[in-house]
């Protein structure tokens, strides 16, 4: 039973890394109508960061958290009008080839300027040690992500329900046509809101270099489970890009416990699958209008 | 009968022109002489550049050939074309090794199982379009990645299926030189068929779909089935290039099977030219000659140099290496409509 | 109608294409080069721009360098030619680009020896490639048996290391110094299987026993190593050490989980299968001390292995890992064979080599074995320190163990057929 409880906190806090990016890219593509193939790299930009933070400039955990998310946020409003903005008139196919062009790009700088090797970065002292959390003692940095990764989401789900923007994003995701057809001006936020969805990316990133590898292609292999993610849970949703983050880190933890290898690592595919026979539009997603 | 199709896009209510190629129609003399040339530089190729290469450019110019009959004639982007690659590539060289077979049977036998692989994965990634077809291909192929990682009694996993045979009716093929020649008649078949399928009434009705598909439905054509024709068609041919590449370099690797794969085939589309079918032997020639050349000049940061040609032709040359001359083309001999 | 006599020509076309390459050029001949053209080159085949960038990469070239300047050094006027050169590829660890680089080398770029090639599947391509074309190939990046194995033949030499030294040298000292019971993690592909079988069988050969394996997934994508980590203490009996076989990235998540979830603290050590020296520093040596794993060549061994890198770090600006000395002193030896021979002919080299006893910066005690091509020498069991006890930057490990060159490597395997 202990042993349970255990892989399941675990696999919530894969999920949490997996919500993380996919509410990012279901913000941005509910904006945008642009699936970002370089969330990967922004996410794998936070982590770095943070580790050039600490190691040139002794920039600690806690101030990354804030620097990295805001600035790639910035980095990424200025690549949305340098190079995204161009497109986003055109076939959504291009943004989505411009941005596997720029993952190439991004890894590859990273790569030249501090190699493939991974590098350290140690957890704050302070979540150091264990929490007791009546069964089974658990390493503090865990509940800390998880906490965190949760207060972030229903943050963002609050903003969402009561602000300006809010309501303006959540339309635009959830009713595109309606949205534009009741006469709301979405292209002054758009800016904003493909930064804000590299933010998320970035703080994903910021918490996840002192748990994982830091190195140039963490985010590679990583994005294409959460494009998984994203189709099971509906891009078009909000909502179910958080609920189908955290359930495919379950999954995938009780599989790695329960099941073998082999299915173990296909699991998350296979539900995609499903969802795809059984709700085509996603869990939560919403049929769109034929395009 | 015409004996062209309009490969334009047209724009779909509401957008701008999509920027997909417009392929002019050249008088049937132009035509002639572009295909007189392009034979005559497929069979020089191996006299001008290190063979081995040239052979992998004709393999990577079918598989993008068939990424090509995919997004520039049905709209649909694969992301995860490798698998069809991939598992030809497995196949051939499971077949060329166990049944001692001539290649050509190998390669097709590999073939046949990449198309018949694109039934389920087709069947499920049909029911979504534009960017989540890319996604779900993509997921669905580092599917098969994972598979064939595990089944390591089949694959061999991370070594690879090591010593692939060269086998043909006794002919000793083992230097590339004769090998391409061997080869090539192959990749031409599967090119004649390409054009073939796109020249036919069902790649009229194929382009027809890609730029309205309710207007397809309306007519009455059952547009899920007609999408998944041309996904599992172009699997097909994307299997005889991986087939051909295992023979080629005697090996199957597991990174035949990899993302990074599909991503360089829709590069190699890309930069030759989307919709124009002929782009990616463009594409296929100057990206895998870069490469090797790459590889060499010990410049280290391949993918800052490929992710910024393809950065580059996305914003300014959407129209890729083959649509740029067509366009002069169009320009020399304006569209004739009949 | 167009199209139907387009398809026709294309058919012709295609039958005049077998015709035309049947009776047409033909390439060049190959494999009778001797040093008539006077000049030898070796070839410098490995990854400059992915994982094992730091490991091997650009640096062996440099180190290959190293060895051609002190060979013409050495030799000056007596040497066989003063022409030598150095060529590189990057094969970014892919088998089909490996092939195809190494095959260009030997036949357009006169290259006489390929170096280095890591990675297993790129490593056993490029000696089908070197038996193909008769040319020698020294592979120093790569740890697959099957060099020494299935793959042998005439022409490849099997020089640093291999799965059996890493977890014959690891599980067997750990063992014998009191570590009798294992939990075993390993990355569920060929070489994390391989290990994991040499690792157990080292095991219980010295006395100890696995009381877990389980094989993680590969690629993790999740990064995840929980499960696990959390399950090793519980097992009965609990396990003293932890055998991770884990390479690379993936190295560095299990370790960064261990010290998460305090395994050390709750008495289970830590071994490590594959381990570089460029891994301990980007984990720092705090992180993991206390390891042990077994190592080919570490540069502050002894004096000699010092002096050398202190050369190498004037090159390049980093102290060397094996690979760089291992590269080092195989085109030292190719060299001093083909000064030997009097001539770079392949055959005439490989006879030179074979059975033949060598002492350098690199091999201590070595010998190239002739019925496999395995190059046998010392290895080390090296333990790391903790950051208190680390005096200057990359000097992360000591050597607890010499482990003897006739017991680092197994027997010639009965798969190898010359």
């Amino acid at each position: 039973m202990t042993g349970f409880l255990q892989n399941t906190f675990n696999g919530l806090v894969s999920g949490a890394f997996y919500a993380l990016l996919a509410l990012g890219l279901a913000v941005i593509f509910g904006m945008l109508r642009v699936v970002n193939f370089a969330h990967g790299a922004f996410y794998m930009l936070g982590a770095f960061g943070a580790y050039v933070l600490l190691a040139e400039a002794g920039v600690p955990f806690w101030w990354a958290l804030v620097i990295m998310p805001v600035g790639l946020g910035l980095l990424g409003m200025a690549l949305e009008r340098a190079f995204i903005h161009r497109l986003t008139r055109l076939d959504p196919l291009y943004n989505f080839l411009l941005t596997f062009g720029l993952t190439l790009i991004l890894q590859d700088l990273v790569k030249g300027e501090y190699g493939v090797r991974s590098s350290p970065y140690a957890a704050p002292a302070e979540l150091n040690g264990s929490v007791d959390l009546g069964l089974f003692d658990f390493p503090t940095y865990r509940v800390f992500i998880l906490g965190f990764a949760v207060c972030v989401c229903v943050g963002v789900w609050w903003l969402l329900g009561h602000t300006r923007v809010g309501m303006v994003v959540r339309a635009a995701t959830e009713r595109p046509e309606l949205t534009r057809a009741f006469g709301i001006n979405v292209g002054r936020w758009v800016t904003p809101v493909f930064g804000f969805g590299i933010a998320l990316a970035a703080l994903a990133g910021v918490l996840a270099a002192p748990m994982r590898a830091v190195n140039p292609l963490m985010g590679a292999d990583l994005i294409i489970v959460v494009f998984a993610v994203v189709v099971i849970g509906g891009l078009g949703s909000i909502f179910g890009s958080v609920a189908a983050g955290f359930g495919i880190g379950l999954i995938q933890a009780w599989g790695e416990a329960y099941a073998p290898a082999i299915l173990a690592q296909t699991l998350v595919f296979i539900v995609m699958a499903a969802v795809l026979l059984w709700r085509p539009a996603g869990l939560f997603g919403r049929e769109e209008a034929p395009a | 009968m015409t004996s062209t199709v309009d490969t334009t896009v047209e724009p779909r209510p509401g957008r701008a022109p999509s920027g997909l190629v417009a392929v002019g129609r050249a008088p049937g003399w132009v035509r002639y002489a572009l295909l007189a040339a392009g034979l005559a530089v497929a069979l020089w190729l191996p006299n001008g550049l290190y063979p081995a290469v040239a052979v992998d450019i004709l393999c990577w110019a079918l598989f993008a050939v068939a990424v090509d009959l995919l997004l520039g004639f049905t709209g649909l982007m694969s992301f995860g074309h490798a698998a069809y690659w991939g598992t030809s590539a497995y196949v051939t060289g499971l077949v060329a090794i166990n049944a001692g077979v001539p290649f050509p049977v190998a390669v097709l036998a590999g073939a046949l199982a990449a198309a018949v692989l694109a039934v389920p994965i087709g069947y499920l990634a049909v029911k979504r379009t534009g960017i989540y077809f890319a996604m779900v291909t993509l997921a669905f192929a580092q599917m098969v990645y994972f598979v064939a990682n595990e089944w390591r009694s089949v694959t061999r996993g991370e070594n690879g299926l090591q010593g692939v045979p060269r086998e043909l009716f006794g002919l000793d093929l083992t230097d590339e030189y004769y090998f391409y020649y061997a080869a090539l008649p192959i990749v031409l078949a599967g090119l004649a068929a390409a054009w073939r399928i796109v020249h036919s009434p069902f790649g009229r009705v194929l382009v027809g779909i890609r730029d309205n598909p309710a207007r397809a439905r309306a007519l009455g054509y059952p547009v899920h089935r007609y999408k998944l024709t041309a996904f599992v068609l172009s699997a097909f041919l994307a299997g005889l290039g991986g087939g051909l590449f295992a023979i080629g370099h005697r090996l199957v690797a597991l990174d035949t099977l990899h993302w990074t794969t599909s991503g360089k085939a829709v590069i190699v589309v890309v930069l030759g030219g989307i919709g124009t079918l002929w782009g990616g032997l463009l594409g296929a020639a100057v990206l895998v000659r870069l490469e090797d050349w790459l590889s060499f000049s010990g410049f280290e940061a391949v993918g800052l140099v490929t992710g910024g040609i393809f950065v580059l032709v996305v914003l300014l040359f959407r129209r890729g290496l083959w649509g740029s001359v067509a366009a002069l083309v169009q320009r020399r001999w304006p569209t004739r409509r009949n | 109608m167009a199209m139907r006599r387009t398809a026709g020509l294309a058919a012709a076309s295609a039958a005049v294409v077998l015709v035309a390459g049947c009776g047409g050029g033909g390439p060049q001949a190959s494999g009778d080069q001797k040093l008539t053209d006077d000049k030898i080159v070796l070839g410098v085949l490995n990854d400059q721009s992915g994982v094992y960038l730091e490991l091997s990469g650009k640096n062996s070239v440099k180190a290959v360098e190293m060895a051609v300047a002190d060979f013409k050094a050495k030799y000056g006027d007596k040497a066989v030619t003063t022409n030598i050169s150095v060529e590189t590829a990057d094969h970014q660890n892919k088998p089909d680009i490996a092939n195809t680089k190494a095959a260009e080398m030997y036949d357009r770029r006169a290259v006489d020896i390929v170096l280095d090639v890591p990675t297993s599947s790129a490593a056993e391509k490029v000696a089908d490639v070197a038996k193909e074309k008769q040319k020698l190939y020294f592979n120093i990046g790569a740890a697959t048996t099957t060099l020494t194995g299935v793959k042998c033949n005439r022409y490849t030499f099997h020089y640093a290391y291999d799965t059996y030294m890493l977890a014959n040298g690891t599980g067997r000292s750990t063992t014998e110094q009191g570590a009798k019971n294992w939990y075993v993690l390993y990355p569920n592909y060929q070489f994390g299987q391989d290990m994991e079988k040499s690792f157990s069988a080292a095991i219980t050969a010295a006395g100890g026993a696995v009381v877990g394996k389980d094989a993680a997934p590969f690629p993790n994508t999740s990064g995840d190593y929980a499960t696990y980590l959390l399950k090793a203490p519980t097992l009965n009996p609990k396990p003293d050490v932890l055998g991770t076989m884990q390479a690379g990235a993936e190295l560095v998540n299990v370790v960064k989980q261990y010290n998460e979830f305090k395994l050390r603290e709750k008495g289970v050590g830590l071994a490590v299968g594959l381990m570089f020296l460029t891994d301990i520093h980007s984990l720092t040596p705090d992180a993991l001390a206390g390891t042990t794993y077994t190592d080919a060549w570490y540069w502050n061994f002894d004096a000699r292995n010092r002096e050398f890198a202190d050369r190498f770090q004037k090159e390049t600006g980093t102290r060397p890992t094996f690979a760089h000395a291992a590269n080092y002193s195989a085109a030292t030896q190719y060299l001093e064979a083909v000064q030997a021979a009097g001539t770079d002919d392949a055959d005439t080299v490989v006879k030179q080599l074979e059975g033949k006893s060598i002492e350098d910066v690199f091999l201590r005690n070595g010998k190239i074995r002739a019925e496999d091509h395995r190059v046998v020498h010392d290895a080390y069991l090296a333990q790391v320190k903790p950051a208190a006890e680390v005096t200057e930057p990359w000097d992360y490990v000591k050597v607890l163990k010499t482990i003897p060159a006739a017991e680092a490597f197994r027997a010639p395997s009965a798969d190898c057929k010359m």
